[in-house]
């Protein structure tokens, strides 16, 4: 009985991700397209369990969009050591993962994967709600190899 | 079983503690459940509430710098403790009488109050300046809302009372044993008002939308609970999951009891819960948007208050 225990609980455990998204200079398009995500009923993430959080002490799953601009990166870095763990990090739009039409600017101190561990790229410009839960999938099922 | 066991089972499993936790928890995932459906989302599953829980209880717990670490993480316990114990109160007729040492209705109505001020203290003790405003606005809020009510227990008491010749009756039994013998105070042309207060009380007592200011999430990030991260919001979760089943079964107990003894009895209390739950909760949640706070003020010092005097005003007439 206490053998089966755990792995049944972090198998439960696993079906409430709740989502916090943190805008680190993003321009917006990516944030859209997470609400999106969140709001209409045709790509409902509830249904996943998902919930998007006002605090990022209640977060499980960091989606994070933009750049990472130079003004930006110390409150990013803050908001991180703020999620307790586990957690999982999703990087979301091109932008994080290489700095995408912004990667020449003398204000982008990214791309992120330098500053924090980053656990899922979701590649676009801004990509599909589709590829956004896609990407989310592939973050509960690492997040629950970690619970 | 020892004479002074029984009060002890029911606070801990029947039907204050586990049983109201299940419950509670099972309630909220019918609202969730029936929200999305009324916004054509397919929505999460029943159980979902439970995940949370089970979710929360494996995380890490951080405590801020600038918090009073023992109000900080007593303030859930007192909340979860105050409501686990007034569930106890609740009867449920045919089923579950509460002893009467557990306290009558005046002293739900004050237990009712202990996770609004619990919440304070979280939000005060939380150092953080989200948890100052969810203070001030749940006290707001609580001002606003519990002399509507207060007038709408009374009515219900004097009017239970009133039949038997006596002034009232304050014990939570005697009003569903009167309605027992003489039908539910829900077909009670004069207790309307007060039925009417009452469903005002519920999603403000609850923190639901219209009215859950204190822990507007999209403009004060909950407030109170923005400093808690697992175990500790947790035990806020399972407070507010007690909480409802207290606050339906109240409502239950005032103005709709009546139900066979048994098992079927027991179904039939928990169908009223859900149907008062999407009734009073869903969907008002569902189809409004958020008040602020001085609207919300305004609005239940006018129309609960206003019924409550009239629906309090009604059975002392009729008496």
């Amino acid at each position: 009985m206490t053998l089966s225990l755990g792995p049944l609980l972090s198998r439960l455990s696993a079906r409430s991700p709740w989502l916090y998204r943190i805008n680190a200079g993003s321009c917006n398009g990516c944030d859209v397209e997470l609400a999106t995500t969140a709001i209409i009923p045709r790509y409902d993430v509830e249904r996943l369990g998902c919930q998007y959080c006002g605090s990022p002490k209640h977060a499980d799953i960091v989606l994070i969009t933009g750049p990472l601009t130079v003004r930006v990166k110390d409150k990013v870095l803050r908001l991180y050591e703020e999620i307790p763990d586990p957690k999982v990090t999703v990087a979301v739009g091109v932008c994080p993962i290489s700095g995408g039409i912004f990667r020449d600017s003398y204000a982008v101190a990214g791309p992120l994967d330098t500053v924090i561990p980053v656990d899922v790229n979701v590649p676009g410009c801004p990509p599909r709600p589709q590829a956004i839960i896609e990407g989310i999938a592939k973050a509960i099922a690492l997040w629950r190899s970690r619970l | 079983m020892p004479e002074f066991l029984s009060p002890v089972l029911a606070v801990a499993v029947f039907p204050g503690g586990l049983f109201a936790l299940a419950l509670g928890l099972l309630l909220k995932g019918i609202d969730r459940r029936v929200a999305a459906r009324l916004q054509r989302r397919v929505g999460p599953p029943l159980l979902q509430p439970l995940f949370d829980l089970i979710k929360l209880a494996r995380k890490e717990t951080l405590v801020p710098e600038t918090a009073v670490t023992p109000v900080f993480r007593g303030a859930p316990v007192a909340g979860l403790a105050a409501m686990v114990l007034a569930a106890a109160m609740i009867p449920i007729a045919g089923v579950y009488r509460p002893d009467p040492a557990l306290g009558d209705l005046l002293v739900l109505f004050y237990l009712l109050a202990v996770p609004a001020v619990a919440l304070m203290l979280a939000g005060s003790a939380s150092g953080s300046p989200f948890g100052a405003i969810g203070f001030s606005r749940e006290m707001v809020m609580m001002i606003a809302y519990e002399a509507p009510v207060l007038l709408a227990l009374l009515a219900v008491a004097v009017r239970g009372g009133a039949a038997e010749g006596r002034p009232g009756c304050l014990s939570l039994s005697a009003i569903v044993d009167y309605q027992m013998r003489n039908g539910p105070l829900l077909l009670d042309p004069v207790l309307w008002p007060a039925l009417a207060a009452f469903l005002c009380f519920l999603p403000a007592n609850l923190g639901v939308l219209p009215f859950d200011i204190p822990e507007a999430e999209t403009e004060i990030l909950e407030g109170p609970l923005l400093e808690y991260s697992g175990p500790g919001l947790g035990l806020f979760k399972m407070m507010a999951a007690v909480k409802a089943v207290v606050v339906l079964g109240l409502a239950i107990t005032l103005f709709l009891p009546n139900g066979p003894a048994g098992a079927a009895g027991l179904a039939l209390f928990i169908v009223k819960c859900a149907l008062f739950m999407i009734a009073g909760v869903t969907v008002t949640r569902t189809a409004m948007g958020r008040m602020r706070i001085d609207q919300a003020f305004r609005f239940l010092l006018r129309w609960p208050l206003a019924f409550g005097v009239i629906g309090f005003a009604a059975v002392l007439v009729r008496w």
